[in-house]
């Protein structure tokens, strides 16, 4: 019978040499996407794109039957549950006076000096399709992308705190990084000592903070909020309460429920950085102002920058110097 | 039916395809978003394993290629370093899977968690020396560990619930 037939004596060297060949290609794929990350990242947002919704049929019954059975779980703890309500509620009525008269302070405060709000900041709400899950990598998808304007680097966040940033644009999706992820750093405030810190995540469900100034200065159910020192996140969102863990670390409790993601408003914030160029060099603007590059690649002075600054013509001399000094 | 016809083995191609894009899809639902600790079983790697063992034609190269290519990239992964593990360690069970037929079940599940664990610390090593970003040496182990111990499971559900019996050297010899 022929059908086996890469069992065959003489079919056998030509299968290795089928396998060694895929096996170099798909290496290659690898180091095409260590190499050129963006442009591979760039195919995948549109593999994901194709296939994502696509799923969202056999989507809808599974999760359904799943939130299902959440919903069955917590029947059997109704009268439990209906008390802590009453006395939570009992406490939120408390609060939401003091928030009214907040409100209206604030607002008067804000008329007295003619603060006027960013309108910049608006946002486009979109769905959860999917989760990239596993305790590797924490990600989720959207259906919102590139027609919806989505762009690289936006904030997300539920209706209270900071969930992550966009990292990924397809055309009808887009993938975000949550902070939880091992990947994800945002810079942050602390409040109300002022500190700024780095939230870093670490796939655990409470990112570290770390590069803290003064770390006597903070105490545990400090206010956390985004800090805006990136470029990228708008300063002042939410995005939870340091909390001191048993292993010595300063972490932060997310006020976002990362376990039940279903909405998320992306903070229709900057342009951002954009990630096109795979391999750009990180400094000064080259080469410096009333300098150009010659032939040979080294820093002469620019002749028509010269006659413009004219006066410290001298200066740039000894520059040009030290500069081809460095060039040997 | 014989094992050997194509349309028995067309149907069980269709088949693991069929359970290939489902395991994915599972995989992408949002159901799990907050859960922490072990991490799952890659029932894909065991399906395409058991699968080979048992009856090689079922799962040709070009199958596992696409199907583990997508996994990659759906799962944000390196693309294609995972499937070139995958399709090495596929080839080294076929090879050996006459041995497997004679001998107890204990050394196709040794063979199964050989090949597991060297494709793990193969990635972390590929992933090393490209100066990605690894994942925790504690986490990728346990991963390697679930998986193993899984196997026997995923082999009793494709012998009793998809009916896929190893072929026995009588059969291999004929072909």
């Amino acid at each position: 019978m022929a059908r086996d037939s890469y069992d065959d004596s003489y079919a056998r060297p030509v299968r290795r040499l089928l396998v060694a060949v895929l096996v170099l290609l798909l290496l290659s794929l690898v180091l095409l996407w260590r190499i050129d990350n963006p442009r591979v990242e760039r195919i995948r947002a549109a593999i994901l794109d194709r296939y994502v919704p696509n799923m969202e049929w056999v989507m809808a019954p599974v999760t359904g039957i799943a939130r299902m059975a959440e919903g069955f779980q917590s029947y059997t703890r109704l009268f439990e549950q209906n008390q802590e309500l009453r006395r939570e509620l009992q406490q939120m009525r408390a609060w939401r006076e003091a928030a009214l008269q907040l409100e209206q302070e604030n607002a008067r405060l804000l008329d007295l000096n003619r603060v006027q709000l960013d309108p910049e900041l608006t946002f486009v709400t979109g769905i959860v399709l999917a989760d990239s899950g596993s305790p590797f990598r924490r990600s989720v998808l959207l259906n919102v992308g590139a027609r919806d304007g989505i762009l690289d680097g936006w904030a997300t966040m539920d209706g209270l705190g900071v969930v992550g940033r966009i990292s990924g644009v397809g055309e009808r999706t887009s993938r975000v990084l949550l902070l939880t992820d091992a990947a994800s750093r945002i810079p942050v405030t602390i409040q109300p000592s002022g500190q700024t810190a780095l939230l870093m995540g670490d796939n655990s469900a409470t990112p570290v903070l770390d590069f803290v100034d003064d770390p006597g200065d903070v105490a545990a159910g400090d206010r956390i909020i985004t800090s805006g020192d990136d470029g990228l996140f708008p300063p002042g969102l939410l995005v939870g309460q340091v909390v001191f863990t048993s292993d010595q670390l300063m972490r932060a409790r997310l006020s976002a429920d990362l376990q039940g993601l279903s909405f998320m408003r992306v903070m229709r914030s900057h342009p951002g950085t954009t990630l096109d160029d795979p391999a750009g060099v990180v400094g000064p603007p080259w080469p410096p102002a009333g300098r150009r590059v010659d032939e040979d690649g080294t820093l002469v002075p620019d002749d028509a920058a010269r006659a413009e600054v004219g006066v410290d013509g001298e200066t740039d001399e000894v520059g040009a110097d030290e500069v081809g000094a460095v060039d040997q | 039916m014989s094992a050997l016809s194509p349309r028995h083995v067309w149907t069980y191609r269709a088949v693991f395809v069929a359970l290939a894009l489902f395991l994915i899809t599972f995989k992408l639902l949002p159901l799990n978003l907050a859960s922490s600790g072990l991490p799952g079983p890659d029932l894909l790697v065991l399906l395409a394993f058991a699968w080979t063992v048992r009856q090689p034609a079922v799962v040709p190269l070009g199958l596992i290629l696409g199907v583990f290519l997508l996994a990659d990239f759906l799962f944000i992964r390196p693309p294609g370093l995972w499937t070139a593990l995958v399709i090495v360690a596929c080839e080294f069970l076929r090879r050996r899977r006459l041995t497997m037929t004679e001998f107890p079940f204990l050394v196709e599940w040794g063979a199964v968690g050989v090949a597991v664990l060297g494709m793990v610390l193969l990635n972390r090593l590929a992933l090393w020396v490209l100066l990605a970003d690894l994942d925790s040496l504690g986490l990728s182990l346990a991963h390697a560990i679930v998986t193993v111990a899984v196997y026997p499971l995923v082999v009793v559900v494709s012998k009793y619930v998809f009916g896929l019996r190893k072929l026995g050297p009588a059969e291999l010899e004929a072909l």
